[in-house]
C-alpha cells in the first residue's frame, strides 16, 4: 500500500493535465483510496504513468550476435558494478539483459515491446527476456518473409494464411505481428531486394510486397489482435523512399497499421548526394488517416550499432561504411543484418536523418498517434531518450543544434521552420499513454483506477534532460524499484502474449511442409508456455468483418 | 555473414569445407544439413550440389568431395588472400601461389565456381581457426565470404563441436556482453582473450579454485594447466568420472542433461533446441547442485563480495 502525495499528475488517458492530486496504490494496482501504508511526498515533482516503448530491440539472436561483434563499444561505454540488489553488466549500444531492465526502469519505463522475433529462435528471445528484469515484455513475430505464408499468398489461400499466422503467433508465444521489408528479406536470400510494391518477389510469380502487406493487415485485424500490423516498409533508408511509404500507407486504407520507425522511410532525392527530407508530405498523409499510428525511429548523433531483419539494406550499409558486417539468414522465415555505425553531425545524410525524426514528431498533429522511439539501437540507444525530449520541448535549443549541421543540410530539411514545443502532457502521451493504447494495453500508460501501478515520478524542473534522465521514484506493479536514483528492488516483469484462435487441423497442414523444409523436429518448434515468465494473456477481439 | 542450417539445406549449391573432417567429426552434417538433403531450391539433393574440401591432408571426407584442394600446412591465410585478389580480378604473385601448394589455374577455377554458385557456404573447422594465424585465418575467410556477396549469395559458418559450447557462448553474451574470456573479479565483466581465458589463467597460476562443468580439461588442456588444476581445489560436476575428476578434490556426479535432466542446447547455428529427459536419474542436475552451492556460499558471512539475497533464496 502506497500513497503518492502532492505531485502534479499527468495522466493523459484520463484527461488529467498537471493537477496536484494523490495517487494511491494497493495490491499492484491503482486504487481510489488507501488506509495507512507508506506515503511518498511528491511535492515539487511530476507524476507520470510508467513509460511504454512500442518499438525496441532488446533481446534475441540478432541482438546477441551484435553484442559479440562490438566488444570495443562495450569497453567504451559505462559498465555496471554489481550491488546488493543488481547484477553487474555492460551498458552501451547493446546493454546486457539485466542492465537493459535497469536502464529502462532508470528512465521511468516499465513496459517494452521487442519488435522482431523469428519463430525458429523465439525460445532464445524468451530466454533473454526472462533475464531482463523489472519491465513487462511483449514481442512481435516476423511474418512478412515466412515462405510457408508467402506460398499461401501466392496461391490465393488467404483463409489458410490466417490460420498459419495465428498458429505461428501462438508457437512463438508472441503478442503481435511484425512485417519487415515484405518480400525483400526472402529475395535477399538470393542476394536481391524487393523495391517495388507491385512486382513479384524473387522466387515467386504472383506474391508481391503489396499483396503481403494487405494480406497481413487483414489477417491481423480479422484475428482481432490488440496491436495492429507492425510494419517496417520496403526501401528503408533509401533516398526517394517516401514514394514507397506513401503507396504503402494507401494500401492500408481500411486496416489498422503501425508504421515502424517512420524516420527511415521519409526521404526524398535520387541518391545520397541529393537526399532530402520529405517529412511534410508523409506527415500530411498520415495526419489525414486515423487508421495509422507510428513511432519516430529518431536518430541522434554518435556511435551505435544497426540491427534489422532488413538484410539487403544492411549489405548496402556495409558497402557504404566498409566496417564490420554481420548477416544471419533464418531458414524459411527471415534474416537479419548487423552493422556498427556512427551518425555524424557533419555528414549530410546523417544530418537529414536527424532532422527527419524530429520533424515527424513535430509535424504529426496528434500526439496519440506518434511515439517516441529511436528504433533502439538503430537510431541511438534507448537510454538517450531524454535528449530527444529536450529537443522536442525547447525550440530555441533546437535552433542552436541546427547551427552545427553542414549549411547544405539546412536546405534539405524543414526543422528550422518548426516552432512547436511539446508540453509535459504531450510528452506523457508519446512516451506512455499513446504507445500503451497502440499496443492495446488498457492497463498500461494510465493512472486510472484499476490500472497497473506502474508510475514514474520526476523532479519538476526546467532542465528537462536532467529531469527525465533521473526519475526520483519508479514504481513497478506497486513496488518501489527506484528511489533517489538507486535501484532498491529488482522485481520480475510479466510476459504479455495473445492466443488467437485457429483451426487445430492447421498443424496437420504445416507438419509435412515443416519436415521437408526445416532442420528442427516439428514438435520442438513451438515454445513451451512454461518458458514464459509470469505470462499474462491479453484478449483478442473477434472482428465483425 | 551466416545463416541457419536450413538455409544451406534449402538453397546451397556450393558447399566448401575448410580445415575440417566432417565425415568423422560431424558425421550427421552431410546427411542432415549440407550435402544429401533435398531442399526447396535444390530438389535433387546431392546432385544439385558441388562440394569442395580444402585441407592439408587426405581424410575420409575427401571421398565425399567433388573437388579436393590440398593446401600446404599453415598456408591457409595466403591461399585465402590469393582467392580474395582473384575474386576482384587483381594480379597475383605466382611465387605466393606456388607456396600454397596449388596452381593459379586451380584457384581461378575455384573462384569461378564460387562466383557462379547461386548460394555458396564455407564451413570452417579448427584446421583453419586453431592453426598458425588462428583468428586471422577465420577473419580472412569471413572477409572473402563478405566480398563474394558482391557477386552472389555467400555465407560462412564455423563447425563447432564439444556439446553445448554454443549455448555457453550465447548466454555469456547476453549476461556479460562477451562470448568467453570474461573476468568478473571487479564486479563487472571485462574481456581479454589471452589474459582472462581459462588456459592463460591456469598457466599463470592466477586461479586459486576451479569449478569444472561438462568439460574434461584434464584430458585436453596443456600440461601446465593440468598441473595447476591438481594444485588448487578443483570441483568437477560430471555424470561420469573424467580425467579431471581424478585430479580434483571433489567430484559430484550429476544427471545427464538431455537424458535425465531437462534444458536447452544451442545448435552450431545458434538455434536453441529443447532437451526433454527420457529417463529418471538418482543424481541431481547440474542446476540443482549449483543452486545448493550458491545457497551455502551466500549463507556464509562475512563475504568480500555482495551476494544477491533473492538469488540465494531460490
Amino acid at each position: 500500500m502506497l500513497r503518492i502525495k502532492g505531485g502534479k499528475v499527468y495522466d493523459p488517458a484520463n484527461g488529467v493535465n498537471g493537477v496536484a492530486k494523490d495517487v494511491c496504490v494497493g495490491d499492484g494496482k491503482i486504487v481510489a483510496e488507501v488506509e495507512g501504508g507508506r506515503t511518498i511526498d511528491a511535492t515539487g515533482m511530476v507524476v507520470f504513468p510508467g513509460g511504454v516503448d512500442v518499438h525496441t530491440h532488446v533481446a534475441g539472436a540478432a541482438l546477441n550476435f551484435a553484442r559479440a561483434m562490438i566488444p570495443e563499444d562495450h569497453r567504451r561505454h559505462k559498465h555496471f558494478v554489481r550491488t546488493l540488489t543488481t547484477r553487474g553488466g555492460i551498458g552501451g549500444s547493446t546493454p546486457t539483459t539485466f542492465i537493459t531492465g535497469y536502464l529502462y526502469a532508470g528512465l521511468g519505463y516499465t513496459t517494452v515491446n521487442e519488435a522482431a522475433m523469428p519463430i525458429l529462435s523465439a525460445r532464445h528471445t524468451h530466454e533473454e527476456l526472462r533475464d531482463t528484469p523489472i519491465v513487462d515484455k511483449s514481442c512481435l513475430v516476423l511474418m512478412a518473409n515466412n515462405e510457408m505464408l508467402l506460398d499461401q499468398i501466392e496461391a490465393g489461400e488467404l483463409e489458410r494464411a490466417r490460420h498459419i499466422v495465428a498458429w505461428n503467433i501462438w508457437a512463438a508465444k508472441a503478442y503481435g505481428v511484425k512485417a519487415v521489408n515484405p518480400g525483400g528479406v526472402t529475395a535477399w536470400k538470393w542476394g536481391k531486394d524487393a523495391k517495388s510494391l507491385n512486382e513479384p518477389i524473387a522466387g515467386f510469380s504472383k506474391a508481391t510486397p503489396g499483396k503481403i502487406i494487405s494480406a497481413l493487415a487483414n489477417i491481423v485485424d480479422d484475428l482481432g489482435l490488440p496491436h495492429p500490423l507492425h510494419l517496417h516498409c520496403n526501401n528503408l533508408g533509401a533516398p526517394g523512399n517516401y514514394v514507397t511509404t506513401l503507396e504503402t500507407m494507401k494500401l492500408l486504407d481500411g486496416n489498422r497499421a503501425h508504421m515502424a520507425h517512420l524516420q527511415y522511410h521519409a526521404y526524398g532525392g535520387d541518391d545520397w548526394s541529393t537526399m532530402r527530407s520529405e517529412s511534410v508530405l508523409i506527415a500530411e498523409y498520415f495526419n489525414a488517416h486515423p487508421n495509422l499510428t507510428t513511432d519516430a525511429g529518431a536518430v541522434l548523433f554518435g556511435d551505435t550499432v544497426t540491427i534489422t531483419a532488413d538484410g539487403p539494406w544492411q549489405h548496402i550499409l556495409y558497402k557504404l561504411t566498409g566496417r564490420k558486417w554481420g548477416n544471419i539468414d533464418v531458414e524459411n522465415e527471415t534474416g537479419c543484418g548487423v552493422v556498427p555505425y556512427v551518425y555524424k553531425e557533419k555528414n549530410l545524410v546523417n544530418a537529414v536523418q536527424w532532422a527527419v525524426g524530429l520533424e515527424l514528431l513535430l509535424l504529426i498533429d496528434d500526439p496519440w498517434r506518434v511515439y517516441l522511439t529511436t528504433d533502439h539501437p538503430n537510431g541511438a540507444a534507448f537510454w538517450r531518450y531524454p535528449e530527444i525530449i529536450r529537443l522536442l520541448m525547447d525550440a530555441q535549443f533546437r535552433r542552436e543544434q541546427l547551427k552545427k549541421l553542414p549549411p547544405k543540410a539546412l536546405k534539405r530539411i524543414f526543422l528550422a521552420e518548426l516552432n512547436r514545443e511539446y508540453t509535459l502532457y504531450e510528452i506523457a502521451i508519446i512516451t506512455s499513454a499513446g504507445p500503451a493504447r497502440a499496443l492495446g494495453l488498457p492497463q498500461k500508460g494510465n493512472l486510472g483506477i484499476g490500472a497497473d501501478a506502474d508510475v514514474a515520478i520526476y523532479n519538476d524542473s526546467k532542465d528537462v534532460f536532467q529531469m527525465f534522465s533521473y526519475p526520483r521514484y519508479v514504481i513497478k506493479g506497486g513496488e518501489v524499484v527506484i528511489e533517489e536514483g538507486e535501484i532498491r528492488k529488482t522485481v520480475e516483469g510479466k510476459g504479455l502474449l495473445v492466443r488467437p484462435t485457429f483451426d487445430n487441423k492447421i498443424s496437420d497442414f504445416i507438419r509435412p511442409l515443416f519436415q521437408q523444409y526445416y532442420t528442427m523436429a516439428f514438435d520442438n518448434y513451438p515454445v513451451e508456455i512454461e518458458r514464459i515468465e509470469h505470462p499474462e494473456f491479453r484478449p483478442c477481439k473477434q472482428s465483425s468483418r | 555473414m551466416t545463416c541457419t542450417l536450413g538455409e544451406v539445406k534449402n538453397r546451397a549449391d556450393l558447399i566448401v569445407y575448410w580445415g575440417g573432417n566432417p565425415a568423422e567429426c560431424h558425421p550427421r552434417h552431410f546427411t542432415k544439413y549440407a550435402l544429401m538433403p533435398k531442399g526447396r531450391f535444390v530438389p535433387n539433393g546431392r546432385k544439385d550440389r558441388t562440394m569442395v574440401l580444402v585441407d592439408i591432408r587426405e581424410t575420409p571426407s575427401v571421398k565425399a568431395a567433388d573437388i579436393f584442394l590440398q593446401v600446404r600446412p599453415a598456408k591457409d591465410f595466403e591461399m585465402i588472400t590469393v582467392l580474395r585478389a582473384l575474386v576482384k580480378g587483381q594480379p597475383v604473385d605466382p611465387q605466393l601461389v606456388a607456396d600454397t601448394g596449388l596452381t593459379v589455374e586451380q584457384l581461378q577455377e575455384f573462384v569461378d565456381l564460387m562466383k557462379k554458385a547461386r548460394f555458396g557456404v564455407f564451413f570452417f573447422g579448427m584446421g583453419l581457426s586453431m592453426t598458425r594465424g588462428k583468428h586471422m585465418n577465420s577473419a580472412a575467410l569471413l572477409t572473402l565470404a563478405a566480398e563474394l556477396n558482391a557477386f552472389t549469395k555467400f555465407v560462412a559458418m564455423p563447425m563447432r563441436g564439444h556439446g553445448n559450447v554454443t549455448g555457453g557462448d550465447v548466454i555469456m553474451r547476453w549476461t556479460t556482453g562477451y562470448p568467453f574470456g570474461v573476468n568478473l573479479a571487479r564486479g563487472y565483466p571485462r574481456f581479454n582473450p589471452g589474459e582472462y581465458s581459462t588456459i592463460d589463467l591456469l598457466i599463470r597460476g592466477d586461479a586459486d579454485a576451479a569449478l569444472i562443468l561438462g568439460a574434461d580439461p584434464g584430458a585436453t588442456m596443456p600440461q601446465p594447466c593440468i598441473d595447476h588444476l591438481a594444485r588448487i581445489p578443483t570441483i568437477v560436476l560430471d555424470p561420469k568420472v573424467t580425467h579431471t575428476s581424478r585430479l580434483a578434490r571433489v567430484h559430484i556426479t550429476t544427471a545427464v542433461t538431455g537424458i535425465s535432466a531437462p534444458g536447452t542446447a544451442y545448435r552450431m547455428d545458434e538455434i536453441p533446441l529443447p532437451l526433454r529427459p527420457v529417463l529418471k536419474s538418482p543424481y541431481p542436475t547440474d542446476e540443482e547442485v549449483l543452486r545448493r552451492i550458491y545457497k551455502a556460499v551466500a549463507a556464509k558471512p562475512p563475504l568480500a563480495v555482495p551476494v544477491m539475497p533473492e538469488l540465494a533464496a531460490v
